[in-house]
Order: C-alpha cells, then structure tokens, then sequence
C-alpha cells in the first residue's frame, strides 16, 4: 500500500472533522423539537441505551439537548466568526492602506479593545444589547477580531514594500483597487486559517458566558445553560450531566483547532512542503 | 477547652476503631495543609454520636446548647438587621428574633401578644390603642418604653422600603406604657403588620442600626461576617422563657454547598430542595414543613389592545374569557404536578392563602379534563386535526413566563404546559429576568410565588390598585369584590373581617374562584425541606410563609438535643 504523506492524512482529518461537524450541527436541527422535550416520568435517569447521556430533572433526554446545544454553539460560532473576520478584514486591510491617520485610530481601537479582559467586554456588550441571541452575537463579533486584524495588518504593511504592489501603484491603479485585486488574493490563507481558527474561541466564549448567565436564555438547549444547570447537580451524584456535554463541547472545539490546523498546512506556503 | 475535651474522652471509649478511623481521616486531612484540623476533628465524634448517643448535639460536639443553622445566600438580609430595611418585615417575614414585637401570630395564625398587653381600636377603626408590658429592657439595660415603639413606627412610615405603611398616619406615646396608633384609613389587620415590626430602642438607632442592633428579643447579634455567618447569643435579661439554644449559627450557602455541609457533618440544620429528597445521608433525617409558600400563575382578564400609562401593554386575547380560565384551573391535576415537580413534598393549592384563618375553601377544585374540553368547547375553541383547538383559525395558547435561574418555578410550567397541551392549548415556556417579568406579566402569564400570614398579599393580588384601573400584577377587577375587601380592612373586629375576606373570594354569586371570575390560577404549596440532625428536635412550626429562609428559626429558642 502506498504510503501517505503529510498533506494527505491531513486532508483526511480534515474530511472526518468536517464530517463530524456537519453531523453535529444536522443532528442539532434534527432534534431541535425533541430536545425541549419533558417527561417527567423519565426524569433523573443515569445513562443507559435508550438515554445515552442520561436524563435531567425534567426528564429531558440530554444527548439529544447536548447535540441541540452544540449545534446551537457551532451555528452561533459560525456566525460570530464570520462577522468578526470580515470586520478584521476591513479594518486591517483599512490600517495599511488608507494612510497614516487611519492607521493610528484602527491600531488604537484595536489596543483599546485588547486592553480590556475578553470576558468583561464580552459581558457587558452582551448585557446591553439584552442578553439572549443577539446579545451573543453582537459580544463576541465585537471582541474577536482583534488579533486577525492586527494580523492582516501586518501582513499588508509586509505586502506594500514588494515589487508588485509598487509597480501596480506607480502604473496608476488606485489604492483600494491595489488593496483588493491585488493583495486580497494573497492575504486569503491567512484569512481562512484566521476564521477558522476563531470558531473555538467563538465557540467556548458563548459557552461561558451563557454559563456566567449572560448569555442564552435558560430555556434553550445550549451547552452553558447545560453546564451550568449541572453544576448543580454533581453533589447529588448525577456527574453524567456535566461529563458528557463537557465532553463533547471540548470534543468540538477540538474538530475545529484539527480543521484550522489542516488548513494553515495546505493554504500557508511556507508550510506547504515541509 | 471542654469541647476538646468531651471530643478526647470519646475516642478514648470507642478504642482501636476509632483510633483507626482518625488516622485515616488525618491521613485525608493532611493533603489539605494546616487549618483543617479542628472542623475535620468532628467528623469521627459526629459518627460516634449517630452509633451511642455521646456525645452528639451540635455538630456532634457534645454541645447541647448550641445549633448550626444553614440557610439560603439570599437570606442574608443585606441591609443588616433593621427592621427598617426588610429584617422581619421584609419581602419575606419572620419573626426578627433580635427585638420584640407587639403582637405575634399563633400556632394556626390568629394573633397573639408578645410586648403588648391588651390592644384595642376605635369603633370607625381609625385608633388603635396598645398597651405594653413595662417590665422589658433592652439589651444595653435601658428600658423599653412607649416612646420606643412610636418612634419605631414612626421611623419606618417614613423610611421603609420593603413595607407598606400609607395607612399609618402617626404612633403616639401615651403614657409610659401605652401606645395609640392614628389610622389615615381603617386597617382591620393591623396586629398582622405588628406581629413583624420589631421594636428599636431611639436611644441606640442610626444609620449603623442594621449592622449593631440592639433590641429586646431572645437573642442578640454576636458576630455577623458578611457573606459567610451570622451568630446569634441568648438574651440573658429575656423578659419571656428563657431560650433553651444559647448560640445560634446561621450559614449562608448555595443548595449545593448546604448539601455537601451536611455530608460533612458541619450543619446540623440545612435547608434543601425537592430534588435532593431522595438522597440519604447518615445522623440526618429530612424534614418537610407544610407551608402557604405558594406558586400559581396570573391570567390577564381582559382583551388585549389597551396600554397602560407608561405604555405596557395590557390584557391577553386567550385568557381574557372566563371559560378558558375556568377550563385550566380544573384542566390541572395537582396531585400529579406535586409527584412530578416536587417528589410529593407539597400540598395542591387553589388560593394563594390556603389554610389561613381568612381563606374560603369553596376555592378547591376537582381535577376534570373531560369538564375542561366542554368548557372549552363552548367557548368556541374547537379540536383541530393537530391537537390543538382553534378557534377563528386562532390556535389556543400562551406563552408562560417564570423567573430564570429557579428551577422549581421552570418545572412546574413545563408540566403545566404539558399537561394544557394533553387538552389542546399549546403554551410555551420562557424564562425571564425580574427586570421585565412585572411589565410583560400584564399581558402574559407568569409562575409566581406568594404567601404571607396577612390578608394584605390576597388584596395586593385581586384588589383594584389604587387610583388605578385594574389589580397591580395582572389586569383583572371587580368592584363587589373591591367592596368586600374594603369593608374588611374597615372593620372593627378581626374574627369579623376574616369572615369578609372569605366573602371576597366567594360569595355565593361572584368571586375570585372557579365558579367566579378566576383570574388566577394556583398550582401548589412548596414543603419547606430541611435536613437535620436525628437528635434534635425543632419545635414545632406554624406555616411558612413564601421565602425558605428565616421562619424555621422562628422558634429556635424551643428547639433541643435529645
């Protein structure tokens, strides 16, 4: 049998985490209705083959409430990720390229927004948009894009001293059609890697600050309103509430840190042949 | 040094055993470094309390005279112990343990006397006159005169925050030791209110009252560290019997935490909750006081489409119908909520003052889901092939509304939701935050909690509030029943006036009831849990009142180590 290389078990990785998540998050829609459900003649019942990850005190099946909440999760991770990616994008590409004073308001947005702890910010933006979805939404696209920013910011000050930008620039094309005809293509994989590599973090901040209660309401099935519900619960020896969602999330952030790897090895040139 | 030593003899009767398990149990402990050792040295003297009886008592000391106390991080009264502020005559009342106050409510909830000597009022209820006992001394040696009580009656008309106190105009000293209280309306249950008011000394009260209280009662403040314990010693001075538990200690934790104390053996009492009831532990027994600690939920009465002045909007098209409240209230089967939510610990309620001397029972209701489709029925709201019954291509239904985080409160609207689904009304379940639930409450459903020893919570609930249009907390009113109520705090009598509030929530004709215009329904009372020690003896308790907090030390005084 032919041996493979590198590039090909990560692209096979890649496949299964993909797989994964997509499962996840089709399953999560799946079970959307049966999630919600109670039953209180099956409440508190340890795992068994019917209930895999048990039940709670409702009588609530949680496997089916914890693929619901991660599919949740992946969904709002998607979302977030995206929107703080494209603002990463903008702005940083806006910081090389229109000048001088642009440069030092973006850098100074971004050290302010640094500056202050990711889960403080996170929580009060949440807090005063309402809490709930958007709430989430707009907390973590408004805290996430920071260092991608800074990242794509550097790479296009990199970018303006290279031969073809400054040929493109002295031929008479115009700074933003230089920005995105021209360096665009070459800021992509760091781009994708970016936004792939910000779903985890996406991910475990909704966690948690659903978990700290400022984040999705207590009657969705998302995994910090389950973690957090179990807290309670470990003293009466019902661990399985608090296992299995725990591992899963942490299984998930996994899949994508695998995928965002898998990436950056194909897309990043310099690691491409090694 | 005598606790060391009761503890010392006690390992040396039980022998090698004993001397086995303490190794091991110092063997565990020293993982944890120094400062361990004295609470983890109870542990083996607990087990041998539970086996022969020595030397049990608080924590298994061996001391008789003392009782740890666990209660809720919520309990711990945040302004510290002024009455002013909530202490006793809060949100949640008690008797304030620290002072005294002039009346108290008895065994079945009629009214007693504790500082008072006779009472008396005025034929148009306007005056009520109050003689007090003159062999009472505060706990700095002053005594407790007249002046002292009009001043405390006084200060919280005019400060406190919690309480209601618009109906008194002034209290007035008489002599040494009568008081008259003048009315600005007739409050025929105002022993109610001074069965919880308790007496601060004028000499010793400021704005620092709450965190260094002196008063007359069975006990006084000794220590309180903030978030953590509050220890309370006997008055040696009482004027009444003196109290049998000389130290109380009262710990403020999470359920969980209070769970995990009580397997350490470092609680003797510890409140809990339903869901921890079939958990076993040993040296504990669980204790379930019946309670009025109700939860119900309010259905707007009226159509929607109206706001009030600030522009909430008002009313629910579904339950404004009086049949479809009707059809709920007996669409519901209690007995089988209380398995369900509460593991059995509760009793069914249709009031929200079930077995107060003021309540009707023409309240209670049979479960009758076939009764309920007929109602419903007639009303208009027709099966559909979904299950869910229709009416003007309307789907039957509401969104039912409980504060986050409690989950007692989310369970018992699932189940109600899912037992309204079973007979065609399709209700959803939200949690919400107390920032918006009064609001929204106007219009949608909510799972509340109430019940207090007063006829005041059954006004606040049903009666028109004032120089409004509609009962403050849900839109619903009726002016015979208004009237009832009226004519119940005007009364000059209090047997006389329970008589009125039972009219009030029935007369034969209108009411707040099933047969009337319900626009309430309630579910359960909540059983007050408590895990205690096998060998003390709580002394017997009246009804809880809403709040698992303070009232089952109300008579910690009483309370004994077999």
């Amino acid at each position: 049998m032919k041996k493979w290389n590198r590039r090909q078990w990560m692209v096979l990785l890649m496949m299964i985490s993909l797989f994964l998540l997509i499962l996840v998050t089709g399953g999560g829609l799946a079970f959307e209705e049966a999630a919600g459900a109670t039953d209180f003649s099956r409440r508190n019942l340890a795992p068994c083959v019917e209930y895999p990850f048990g039940t709670d005190f409702m009588g609530r099946d949680m496997f089916r409430r914890t693929v619901t909440g991660l599919s949740v999760s992946i969904r709002l991770g998607l979302l977030t990720a995206g929107v703080s990616a494209v603002i990463a994008f903008f702005l940083g590409l806006g910081a090389a390229v229109l000048g001088k004073g642009a440069d030092a308001l973006i850098s100074g947005v971004i050290d302010l927004v640094m500056g202050i702890p990711h889960i403080l910010l996170l929580i009060l933006i949440s807090v005063a948009c309402g809490k709930g979805f958007w709430g989430v939404v707009i907390g973590i696209s408004l805290t996430h894009w920071t260092s991608l920013a800074r990242l794509i910011r550097g790479e296009v000050l990199q970018l303006k001293e290279s031969n073809y930008i400054k040929i493109a620039s002295r031929l008479g094309h115009g700074k933003l059609k230089v920005a995105f005809a021209h360096m665009t293509p070459h800021l992509l994989p760091q781009f994708i890697t970016g936004l792939v590599l910000m779903f985890p973090h996406a991910i475990l901040h909704e966690a948690s600050i659903t978990f700290l209660g400022f984040g999705l309401s207590p009657e969705e099935p998302a995994i910090g309103v389950i973690l957090s519900e179990s807290m309670q619960y470990l003293v009466m020896g019902r661990w399985w509430l608090a296992l299995f969602p725990g591992l899963l999330l942490a299984g998930v952030v996994l899949l994508f840190h695998f995928l965002g790897q898998g990436l950056l090895l194909l897309l990043d040139p310099e690691q491409a042949h090694s | 040094m005598k606790r060391h030593y009761l503890w010392k003899k006690s390992r040396g009767k039980r022998g090698a055993a004993a001397v086995l398990c303490l190794a091991l149990c110092a063997a565990g402990l020293s993982a944890c470094g120094s400062g361990t050792g004295s609470s983890g040295g109870n542990a083996p003297a607990a087990e041998a309390g539970g086996e022969d009886g020595q030397p049990g008592g608080s924590l298994g000391t061996g001391d008789r005279e003392s009782v740890v106390v666990v209660m809720g991080p919520t309990s711990e009264p945040e302004a510290g112990f002024d009455p002013a502020y909530g202490w006793g005559a809060g949100e949640h009342v008690h008797e304030p343990l620290i002072q005294s106050t002039l009346t108290v409510t008895t065994a079945d909830l009629e009214i007693g006397y504790d500082l008072a000597t006779d009472m008396q009022v005025s034929e148009d209820g306007l005056t009520w006159t109050v003689d007090i006992r003159d062999d009472v001394k505060f706990t700095d040696g002053e005594p407790l005169t007249a002046e002292d009580v009009a001043f405390t009656y006084n200060t919280l008309r005019d400060t406190s925050s919690v309480n209601d106190f618009t109906m008194l105009e002034e209290a007035v000293a008489v002599d040494g030791d009568t008081v008259e209280f003048h009315m600005s309306r007739p409050y025929s249950i105002w022993p109610y209110t001074m069965a919880i008011v308790g007496i601060v000394p004028e000499h010793a009260y400021g704005p620092d009252y709450g965190q260094n209280p002196i008063g007359s009662g069975r006990y006084m403040l000794k220590q309180w560290d903030r978030g953590q314990q509050v220890i309370f010693e006997a008055n040696p001075d009482y004027y009444g019997e003196a109290p049998k538990m000389k130290r109380v200690t009262v710990l403020f934790m999470e359920e969980d935490a209070a769970f995990a104390a009580v397997m350490a053996g470092q609680a003797d009492v510890a409140y809990t909750a339903a869901a921890y009831s079939d958990q076993t532990v040993d040296g504990y027994e669980l204790l379930a006081f019946e309670t009025v600690d109700n939860r119900g939920f309010n259905l707007p009465a009226i159509p929607s489409g109206i706001t009030d002045e600030d522009g909430v909007p008002l009313g629910n098209d579904f339950t404004s119908d009086v049949n479809v409240r009707r059809a709920i209230n007996i669409g519901i089967d209690r007995e089988e909520m209380i398995q369900n939510v509460l593991y059995g610990y509760g009793t069914a309620a249709y009031s929200v003052c079930t077995k107060m001397p003021w309540y009707n029972e023409a309240s209670e209701v049979e479960y009758d889901p076939d009764e309920t489709g007929r109602l419903l029925d007639e009303a208009g709201w027709i099966m559909g092939e979904d299950g869910f019954r229709e009416k003007d291509g309307v789907r039957a239904g509401f969104t039912l509304m409980y504060s986050a985080g409690d989950s007692v409160r989310q369970a018992l609207s699932e189940d109600t939701a899912n037992q309204l689904r079973e007979l065609g009304i399709d209700v959803t379940v939200e949690g919400v935050g107390w920032d918006v639930a009064y609001d929204r409450a106007q219009s949608t459903p909510m799972m509340w909690g109430w019940g207090a020893h007063t006829p005041m919570e059954f006004y606040n609930i049903y009666h028109t509030a004032p120089g409004g249009e509609y009962a403050q907390y849900s839109p619903y009113s009726n002016k015979t029943v208004d009237a009832y109520m009226d004519a119940a705090l005007a009364s000059s009598d209090l047997e006389q006036s329970y008589e009125l509030w039972k009219l009030a929530q029935w007369d034969g004709e209108t009411g707040v009831i099933q047969q009337g215009d319900i626009p309430w329904i309630w579910l359960v009372n909540i059983d007050h849990l408590y895990w205690s020690r096998t060998d003390l003896q709580i002394a017997e308790q009246k009804l809880h009142p809403h709040g698992h907090g303070w009232s089952i030390v109300n008579n910690v005084d009483q309370w004994s180590w077999e």
